[in-house]
């Protein structure tokens, strides 16, 4: 059982007036640990074009270490191009998540594309830093990890980790479109792929966790870490449709295993839900766990996905 | 190689096909049966927005390509589901066997915003003799990689010493077209190796060298295995104002490898080129080589990309 203690909202983009791209949202935060500094990567978008479409950059804010409540930097400009014409990533590069390596720093990115009778389509890029994460070029102009006979569409929100020398992607993967007044909206699952060299995967091939709500239960963001002897998993989780009130939003689950391959949905013991009021009353989603100085805490984010920016909570208790 | 052109076999605006398909008859594929030859195809319908859906339909010949003693009746493979790779056309369906079942390479169309399509390869498996298909998954078994980024299509699919070799092409640029305002594809021909059919390694090279430009475009790799030699047969064309222009448009290109990873391009001895004037005067394309009764022959496409039908060939030398 944990129980996080809510430290409140780090990061509001609307605060932040000198950046174009950097006008909306601040989503799927993760983190990079400095020296001096932590520095949270997340997703954010300029005004809706002409069409009144979105895309999406990634982006970081650096926290004093010792206070991580003082911004002490925002990047400059995004970390990572848009794709070029035609390609995977051409509309959007989110969310994303980092690993330092003996290469540099790796980033897993969803990459976003344009579709006409659905709205989008997402595969998972790489890409690699060799300035400490300020910048990152890609490892090639298609997909690290894409579609396959039963991972048909949507491969997204990656998550990299590195567990007994083996690289691991979480991330998820669409099933199937559904139709609601006249609009299609994805259902997707949690799902995992491991790698020698980060290149090759094999995927596990089926859904990690099992579903709560609904047989169309959206699942996102699958936050592993190692903890006491286990490993953990947060996630997030709504219901397929009409998911953008409090009702129906996404909630953070929880789940663990000893091996990294079962897993044991137990979603009383996430300990955190949303709050009474304020900007993460309505919902609360795409979790990242992480230690620091001997503390565990998790960022996530609050109402409309994202929009008012994301928050911290702090590990108050744990029971196995 | 020397061809002799045996001429038009199928026109599909001759004949009543499933799914209100009424023009194309594109990149012909071909089952060998113990009485008759089976020609899968591409043809099309145009949708509620005006635009193409490509379904599969096939005829089937008599061994000496005289008569047509079949057409499809119902829909072979159904198109893909919402989002899927393959929602709005399946164009080619490379068709084989593998011990009692029929393998069908998908090459599967679905389209996008910011360029018109985008293509992956999917696997169906028929079990009535290639009368349906059905696919193993809805995801594609081969699609786009870190330095094979869009438009991986066009399976060819042969099975040498108990492994599986595909041969397909991928896209390498979108580049923009100042006479047509709009992105036009380039794309080479690369392949993959597999131990089940399903899981593949690509090679991820350009294997068939350019010959026009570096914007050539090639497509369709059709390969046969004849006298120690892998032959292959493919189409290639410039990469813009190719549709309508005599000089620019699909011709076939020919390359052989002894060892079936690399090959040499060898157009010169390809044997066959435009006619004249008739149905291949402006253009030849989607070739697709076969053995049959102990003849070699050649189907492909001629003017329009196969509007009006595919037509035979016969390998003289």
């Amino acid at each position: 059982m944990f129980k996080w203690e809510k430290l409140g909202r780090i990061f509001n983009p609307l605060e932040i007036t000198d950046r174009p791209w950097l006008k909306e949202f601040a989503q799927a935060p993760s983190v990079l640990i400095f020296e001096d500094f932590v520095r949270v990567y997340f997703s954010c978008r300029p005004p809706r074009d002409e069409k009144g479409q979105y895309v999406s950059y990634s982006a970081f804010v650096d926290l004093n270490r010792n206070n991580l409540f003082e911004i002490v930097d925002i990047s400059r400009q995004p970390i990572l191009k848009l794709g070029e014409p035609g390609t995977f990533d051409e509309f959007g590069t989110y969310p994303v998540s980092m690993i330092r390596s003996e290469n540099g720093i790796l980033a897993f990115y969803g990459g976003w594309t344009r579709c006409e009778s659905v709205p989008f389509n997402v595969a998972i890029g790489m890409t690699i830093s060799h300035d400490n994460g300020i910048s990152f070029s890609k490892c090639g102009n298609g997909p690290v990890l894409s579609y396959t006979p039963d991972e048909p569409f949507i491969l997204s929100g990656p998550k990299i980790r590195r567990f007994n020398s083996l690289w691991y992607l979480w991330y998820i993967a669409g099933k199937r479109w559904l139709w609601n007044n006249g609009k299609p909206e994805p259902v997707y699952k949690i799902r995992m792929a491991y790698s020698n060299d980060t290149v090759n995967w094999i995927k596990a091939g089926r859904d990690l966790i099992e579903d709560k709500l609904e047989v169309n239960e959206c699942q996102a963001s699958p936050d592993v870490f190692f903890f006491e002897n286990r490993y953990h998993m947060f996630f997030c989780y709504r219901y397929s449709l009409n998911y953008r009130g409090r009702e129906k939003g996404y909630r953070i689950g929880y789940a663990f295993s000893d091996d990294l391959q079962n897993w044991t949905r137990d979603d009383n013991k996430a300990g955190i839900d949303i709050s009474e009021e304020g900007w993460d009353s309505e919902m609360l989603a795409y979790p990242h766990v992480f230690h620091l100085d001997g503390c565990l805490y998790m960022l996530y984010l609050g109402n409309e996905m994202g929009r008012y920016g994301f928050g911290l909570a702090i590990l108050e208790e744990y029971k196995s | 190689m020397k061809w002799e052109k045996i001429g038009k076999i199928f026109d599909p605006t001759e004949h009543k096909l499933p799914n209100e398909c009424r023009e194309f008859a594109q990149a012909p594929q071909v089952l060998v049966f113990e009485d008759f030859v089976r020609v899968y195809f591409s043809t099309r319908k145009k949708d509620k927005t005006g635009k193409f859906l490509s379904h599969i339909s096939f005829i089937d010949m008599d061994k000496e390509f005289r008569k047509i003693v079949n057409i499809s009746s119902k829909t072979v493979i159904e198109l893909g589901k919402l989002g899927c790779y393959d929602e709005h056309g399946i164009f080619p369906l490379n068709v084989l066997r593998d011990s009692n079942r029929i393998l069908g390479y998908i090459g599967g169309w679905s389209r996008r915003v910011s360029v018109s399509i985008e293509t992956s390869i999917g696997l169906a498996i028929s079990k009535d003799n290639g009368l349906t298909f059905k696919r193993i998954g809805d995801g594609p078994v081969l699609s786009s990689t870190l330095h094979e980024p869009f438009l991986v299509g066009d399976p060819f699919v042969a099975i040498y010493n108990n492994k599986y070799y595909m041969w397909y092409i991928y896209g390498v640029s979108w580049i923009y077209c100042k006479a047509t305002l709009s992105r036009e594809r380039i794309y080479k021909i690369g392949y993959a190796v597999s131990d089940d059919g399903i899981n593949w390694n690509k090679a991820n090279r350009q294997i068939i060298s350019d010959k026009l430009n570096r914007e050539e475009c090639q497509a369709l790799p059709s390969v046969i295995y004849h006298k120690d030699m892998y032959h292959m047969v493919f189409c290639y064309r410039q990469a813009t104002d190719f549709r309508k222009n005599r000089e620019r448009s699909y011709r076939i290109g020919y390359a052989y490898s002894e060892d079936i990873h690399n090959w040499i391009r060898d157009d010169e001895n390809v044997g066959i080129d435009l006619s004249p004037n008739g149905w291949d005067s402006d253009m030849m394309c989607y070739p697709h080589i076969f053995k049959c009764n102990d003849n070699i022959y050649l189907l492909y496409n001629g003017n329009e990309f196969g509007r009006y039908g595919f037509g035979l060939a016969l390998l003289e030398e």
